[in-house]
């Protein structure tokens, strides 16, 4: 049997025993409905305000601005087409802005929009070619119709960290009332304190299968006083702005992973950022690699490269026979590995861009897995040119 | 051996996978993505890589999916496109086995370290005193050795086609024998980047301007009547085109698209007896044919072969050409000519693009 290094966690990171256990206790028997009034209902409606207090904290928000919803990529939709739509409802002209890196979950979101709703448009903004947003690109964008602007916290692919000050400086400063600001903390949350990395936004969406809980499990976190329209109206939970049950194993689970997240954070950031600085030592000198975005700041986790030559489903398929899993960093529905619309707005070559490779750690990295992956890699990359 | 599968999805190459499996080789599986538009045919579907994914994970087989989908633009769709703006008409699917399967494909699994590739075309590989041959299906219906023609000695050697030799029916009886949820999946027909639901028309308004034209009598110069694209037009066909003022069936002689004309004639009036190839394009298994060697020709995936005399030489500045023993029907530009062995018949010798007949 191979031995399995996992250099995948921006895609899922290892599910935690301590959430699995805080879990349990939520699937099996009697879990009343957390809207019921008997006391099965008012059982399940402690732990879910308890798993709100929890990521209040764990974003710096009130508990009442929680909404749990089915995970990072509804928290997104939720998010830029909520108060998108409340928007248009009021206005003639509704603009969305966003980053060219966001993530699909936003991409997608606005652009159905926009596609529906001929009122509605979409403006996107620039970044440079380390991946970092610019904020005159930004200003260009805004403008008084503005509705929401979402720009990620760090990026999936790259691990780039955003300006978010600035972002919110930004959107604040448009007249009258300024803009609403949306960050997708989804990659960012396993490294940054998000109480202060977005400190400067108005709502902010996390998941918890990248910190370790579960799948189909996430927030939307609303810091101030915004107008939201529910994407799914159903029963009138969470305050009207998301029916549906909600999970009370779900939302304990997120809670959980928030809380060891955090606990954890320094110790796993110091570490990390020590192998991701071997690796970055280790892989340089092989032929035709480059460090995505050299001079940016990266999430400590990520490693993204690219090789020059070769091509992502190659080399994917030689580390899974040696037993590492990575990943191209952006496929399509069908399991391929596609041109990354992260690396073509960095102005990266599509020749290039071909050749990617994301590797991506967490808290459960050891010492023992990133020397694997090197001697790994190294040969891999060293048996490609051999035979191109 | 280890062995690099080419699951499309379908029964046939479900069931390539599975043989091998049962014939003790090691064997991964892979999905080409090839088309990243809209479809509803063929075998570029998400709904196909899904079929191939389970049927790997029920033989309890590695799946991989492989990108190729902008090497098939440049190599299929877009000579494809052009083809059609030149008034030719380009065969797709043999496009994507000569370019993306057995080029591309065949260089990748070498660097992956396979051993073989292996496909479900219904052909067959004959080796011969060290020789490796292209041999036709053993079912007649299926046969698919016509899209197979470019290969080469070298390629064939590294070929394995485990379900050539069987018929269609017995490959759907092993795919339910193995437990695979592929075997009563209907065959492909079309080419998968065009949707059957909206046609050839639709997907190519989509990229170039389509030619109104006359259609006119060649004999009489009479004018029949109009169609509106004449890219659409392939030469050789009656469908679309009106019978004469005589009442006879007409068949498309010649698409001229810079004169906006299609000529048409009446069968006996369009019959060639030669069909000119394109040298750069001419690809023989194994060693060049002499020339005045006689073949069996055969041009559409279902057409009959057809005898024929191999011909190279300058006269009339011709290159190769092939010398018909019977007329028949012109063939189009951009189509493709398979050459079989005269005396036996099931063998491929070669094959090439027509540029003109």
């Amino acid at each position: 049997m191979t031995n399995l290094y996992y250099f995948d966690h921006a895609a899922s990171a290892p599910r935690r025993d301590e959430v699995a256990d805080a879990m349990q206790r939520w699937q099996h028997g009697v879990v009343g409905n957390p809207s019921g009034s008997h006391r099965a209902a008012r059982e399940a409606r402690r732990a879910v305000e308890e798993a709100r207090d929890e990521i209040a904290a764990f974003v710096g928000a009130k508990p009442g601005g929680v909404i749990f919803t089915g995970g990072g990529t509804e928290s997104c939709h939720l998010a830029v087409t909520g108060v998108a739509n409340h928007h248009r409802r009021h206005h003639d002209s509704t603009s969305i802005v966003v980053s060219r890196i966001e993530h699909h979950a936003v991409i997608d979101a606005v652009e159905s929009m926009a596609r529906d709703h001929p009122s509605v448009s979409v403006r996107y903004v620039d970044v440079d070619g380390d991946g970092v947003l610019d904020l005159g690109s930004l200003a260009t964008a805004l403008r008084g119709d503005t509705a929401v602007v979402s720009v990620m916290c760090a990026n999936n692919e790259t691990g780039v960290l955003q300006p978010l000050d600035g972002v919110g400086s930004l959107a604040r400063a448009v007249a009258p009332n300024g803009v609403p600001t949306h960050s997708d903390a989804v990659a960012a949350a396993p490294w940054l304190n998000l109480a202060e990395a977005t400190a400067s936004m108005d709502m902010i969406s996390i998941c918890a299968h990248k910190i370790g809980g579960p799948v189909s499990s996430g927030a939307l976190i609303l810091r101030g006083d915004v107008a939201i329209d529910a994407v799914v109206p159903g029963g009138g939970q969470e305050r009207g702005r998301r029916g549906g049950t909600v999970d009370v194993a779900a939302a304990v689970g997120l809670a959980t992973a928030a809380r060891l997240t955090a606990k954890e954070r320094d110790e796993v950031t110091v570490r990390v950022a020590g192998y991701q600085q071997q690796l970055c030592t280790a892989l340089s000198p092989l032929e035709g690699c480059a460090i995505t975005a050299p001079g940016a700041t990266r999430l400590p986790g990520t490693v993204h490269v690219t090789f020059e030559g070769l091509a992502s489903d190659e080399l994917l398929f030689l580390l899974d026979q040696a037993g590492v899993c990575a990943a191209a960093a952006s496929s399509c529905s069908s399991g391929a590995a596609i041109a990354s619309h992260v690396l073509a707005a960095m102005g990266m070559a599509p020749e290039r861009a071909r050749g990617s490779l994301r590797l991506s750690m967490g808290g459960e990295t050891t010492q023992e897995d990133v020397d694997a992956l090197i001697v790994i890699l190294t040969s891999v990359v060293e048996r490609l040119r051999l035979e191109a | 051996m280890k062995v690099l599968v080419a699951m499309s999805g379908g029964v046939d190459s479900s069931v390539a996978a599975g043989l091998l499996i049962e014939q003790g080789h090691e064997v991964v599986g892979a999905t080409l993505r090839l088309w990243g538009g809209a479809s509803d045919s063929g075998c570029c579907s998400v709904a196909d890589v899904d079929d191939a994914r389970r049927v790997a994970q029920t033989l309890g087989i590695d799946h991989h999916v492989f990108n190729y989908t902008e090497e098939f633009e440049r190599h299929v769709v877009a000579p494809f496109v052009a083809g059609h703006a030149a008034g030719q008409s380009p065969n797709p699917c043999i496009e994507c086995n000569r370019h993306i399967k057995f080029d591309l494909l065949f260089e990748r699994a070498a660097r992956l370290g396979f051993d073989a590739v292996a496909t479900g075309h219904h052909a067959q590989v004959l080796s011969r005193q060290g020789q490796h041959f292209l041999v036709r299906g053993a079912d007649d219906q299926k046969d698919q050795s016509y899209v197979l023609g470019y290969l080469s000695g070298e390629q064939l050697a590294v070929l394995l086609l485990p379900i050539g030799a069987m018929r269609k029916s017995d490959v759907r009886r092993e795919a339910e024998r193995l437990g695979l949820r592929t075997w009563d999946k209907p065959d492909s027909q079309d080419v998968c980047f065009i949707e059957a639901s909206k046609g050839r028309e639709v997907f190519l308004r989509s990229r170039i301007n389509l030619t109104p034209a006359t259609i006119v009598d060649r004999r009489s110069g009479e004018e029949l009547g109009q169609t509106p694209a004449a890219e659409l037009m392939t030469i050789g066909q009656r469908r679309g085109v009106l019978p004469g003022r005589d009442g006879e069936k007409r068949y498309v002689a010649k698409v001229d698209i810079a004169r906006k004309r299609v000529e048409v004639g009446r069968l006996d009036e369009i019959l060639v007896s030669t069909i000119l190839l394109d040298g750069s394009s001419l690809t023989f298994s194994h060693e060049e044919l002499e020339d005045s060697t006689t073949v069996l020709a055969q041009w559409s995936a279902h057409g009959r072969a057809q005898p024929a005399t191999l011909r190279h030489g300058d006269e009339c500045g011709r290159g190769w050409w092939l010398q018909l023993h019977s007329p028949a029907r012109p063939v189009a530009p951009g189509q493709s000519v398979v050459f079989y062995r005269a005396n036996e018949p099931e063998i491929v010798e070669g094959a090439a693009i027509v540029v003109g007949s």
